[in-house]
Parts: structure tokens; sequence; C-alpha cells
């Protein structure tokens, strides 16, 4: 075979440069860098792709939000389309920042058109996520707040954006408030906020989703879910949307 | 017969390894963006920019490491890389443990926050070294067979 002649030959060249070393005599070499090309080559493809895939979603410029809502109990109903999803989210939960990166203008766009309406279920399963716990809840609270003061579905949009790491304190109220003032929040928004008067419904419907069975995948309930007509659809089908939308 | 044969297919068997562990990983994440961010950011260690871009060429980087291993290009060069990224990659896992953080590392797909008794920590800094020592032999000694190195690599110029 040729590779076995090959490397007879490349046993003999180092032989014969072992005697010329031993000799004292060193000859020139130049080195290969073939090796070191094609690595660089192929180390540069991948930082391409891997580059194409984030301009390609950074590209994507924001919907601004043009649909109403309104609350009831702890659920915030959005726009007014023929087709119905609810959406379960906890506003610390990294992969419901994730969903909101991804599907947000979709969405949006949805409910700005008149095809689509959202029932967001601002749950609180990460309060020990939070330290001191209770992040979850705050800022569910904040988002209902949200709906009164007509901030609602840029304030939710703004929660995601702002969203603090697990095991950070969160955003502080005074925080939460800032960012409702400069969405132009009105009437007592503030106060809102602090008094956390939704506590208690948060906490009702986030047991309530936790509980539901065709909730859940697997035994356990997890954010974010959406449902359409109570029941949990798969996310890992990018397409669900255009299919809810039908 | 050859003396450094039996060496040869150790290293050998250390580079298939290795190309194995880049390209199950690297596939793993590539397929599930989100899930990869989700488990760069929970390393809390880069601003919301940088686990975009960590997270959208790390799949990739280790694909294109799987792949020259796999084929054989460079091996002592490769296998350095290899050895730097996975010391990145112990070091995140230390600093995670070493801060209270509760997150799976990620290391195959998967990542993310996670309840506080359910990290593995021992074993995935663990199993980072053994990928580690893999690396290092390849660095140390990186001759194989059936590699394109033999071809390419050490063929005399001029």
């Amino acid at each position: 075979m040729a590779g076995g002649s090959r490397a007879e030959k490349q046993r003999k060249q180092e032989a014969a440069q072992r005697r010329l070393a031993a000799a004292g005599i060193q000859a020139p070499q130049k080195r290969n860098r073939t090796p070191m090309i094609v690595v660089a080559v192929v180390i540069v493809l991948a930082v391409a792709v891997g580059g194409a895939v984030l301009i390609a979603r950074a590209l994507g410029a924001d919907v601004e939000p043009t649909y109403t809502a309104k609350a009831d109990g702890a659920v915030v109903t959005a726009g007014t389309g023929p087709a119905v999803i609810d959406v379960y989210q906890d506003y610390i939960c990294p992969s419901c920042e994730r969903f909101e990166e991804r599907y947000g203008n979709d969405i949006t766009t949805a409910l700005n058109e008149g095809r689509l309406t959202v029932r967001f279920h601002p749950i609180a399963i990460l309060d020990e996520q939070s330290n001191p716990a209770g992040y979850s809840t705050r800022a569910a609270n904040a988002a209902l707040c949200a709906v009164p003061a007509g901030i609602f579905p840029r304030y939710h949009k703004k929660l995601f954006d702002e969203q603090p790491a697990e095991g950070s304190a969160g955003l502080s109220n005074e925080q939460l408030i800032q960012f409702g003032t400069e969405l132009g929040a009105q009437g007592d928004f503030a106060g809102c906020v602090q008094g956390n008067s939704h506590a208690d419904a948060i906490a009702k419907e986030t047991d309530k989703a936790t509980k539901d069975p065709a909730l859940q995948t697997e035994g356990r309930f997890g954010t974010p879910t959406v449902a359409i007509d109570g029941k949990k659809i798969d996310l890992n089908d990018t397409s669900w949307l255009q299919k809810a939308l039908g | 017969m050859d003396r450094a044969r039996p060496l040869d297919v150790v290293g050998t068997l250390a580079r298939f390894g290795l190309a194995a562990v880049w390209l199950v990983s690297g596939l793993l994440k590539a397929v599930d963006p989100d899930q990869t961010y989700v488990a760069v950011r929970a390393y809390d260690v880069l601003p919301a920019a940088g686990v975009e871009v960590v997270a959208a060429l790390l799949p990739w980087v280790e694909l294109a490491l799987g792949v020259l291993l796999l084929v054989g290009v460079g091996t002592r060069l490769v296998a350095a890389l290899s050895a730097a990224l996975l010391l990145v990659f112990v070091v995140g896992v230390a600093q995670a443990w070493a801060r209270g953080l509760s997150i799976d590392c990620g290391c195959f797909g998967g990542g993310g926050a996670v309840e506080p008794g359910e990290t593995t920590y021992v074993q995935e800094i663990v199993r980072d070294v053994g990928f580690l020592l893999m690396a290092g032999w390849l660095i140390v000694r990186p001759r194989t067979v059936l590699a394109l190195d033999d071809r390419i690599g050490t063929r005399r110029l001029g």
C-alpha cells in the first residue's frame, strides 16, 4: 500500500536526520504549514457560520405593540383575534426570555393585526430563584399593575429585556416603577407595584397552572408553556404559531 | 515491527475519543440554540451581548475541532486548542461552584439553573479533566494512525 511505503520512506528520512544530528550537523528545514492553514480555515469557517446565525437573528427589528389588554384576576387577555392561545411565563425564567426573543415579534404582529388573542398568565414558579426570594411574584404583580396603567404590552417586553439573572436580587420595586414611568404609566402605578396586591391572585393562578395535568410534560410543569384549548402544545415545533393562526 | 506502534494506537484512540466528544457536544448545542443561550447565561459571567456571541459560536467551533480531530489534521495544534477550551469550561464550572450558583454545565446540551441539590460539579470537572488528559496526550505525542497529517503534515518541502 502507498501509505506503507510512505511511512517507510519517512522512517528512513528520520533515521538519516538522526545520524546527521548525532554528527552535529543541522540540516535546514522548512516547516510544512499546510496543517496549520487547514486548521485555521476550518475554524474561521465555523466562526463564520455561527456569526451568520447570530446576525440573522439580530436583524429583526422590534415590532411596536398597538394591541390592547385587559386583566381578570392574574390573567391578562391581549388582542381580540379569533385564534386563542394561553401563554404561561415567569419573568425570571431564562427560557421565557428566549421565547420572547424568538416569538415575541411574531406574537405582537399577530395581536396588532387582530388575528390572535393571547391570555398571558404571569405566574411565579421561580420565586426561590431570586435572593431574596419573591422576584417572580413582584414582577408578575408589576405586569398586572401595567394593565390599568395602559402600558402592559410594552411593559411585558421590558421585563424580559431587563430580565435579572437567576440567583440575583432581581429588579427592585424602584426599578420596576421607573420602567413604568418611562413608558408613561397612568394612575397609581407606583402604589400598585409597592403594594404587591396581586400576589394572592398570582399564587392562585400559579397553583392552578402547575397542578393542571394538561399543561405538564412527563408530570412536570415548566415555563414557558403555551396551551391551545387548555392543552399544552409542543414548542419544539417552531411553526407552532403559524399553525395556531391557521 | 516499529516500537512506536502501540503508542500510536493509544494516541489514535485519544484522537477519536476527543473528536467524538466535540462532535456530540457541538451537535447537541447547535440544534438547540435557545437552550445553549440559557446554558451559557447561567454561568453568569458575560454580559447579554457576550452570552449571545458565545452561544452562537461555541457549537460550531466545537464541531470544527471535532471534524479536524476526526480527520487528523494539525493534531497537535487542534489538541492544544481543545485543551484551552476545556480549561475555560473547567474554570467556568469551578467559578459557578465557588460562587454557590446551582447550574447544570450544559456540556452536552441542556444547561441552565437546577435545584440546589441537583448540581454535579464534581462529575463535570472530573469528566473534563479526563478529556484534558486525552488532549494532553496528543499535545505531547501527536502521532496517530489514520490521520491526514501523514499525508500533508510530515511531507518535507523543498
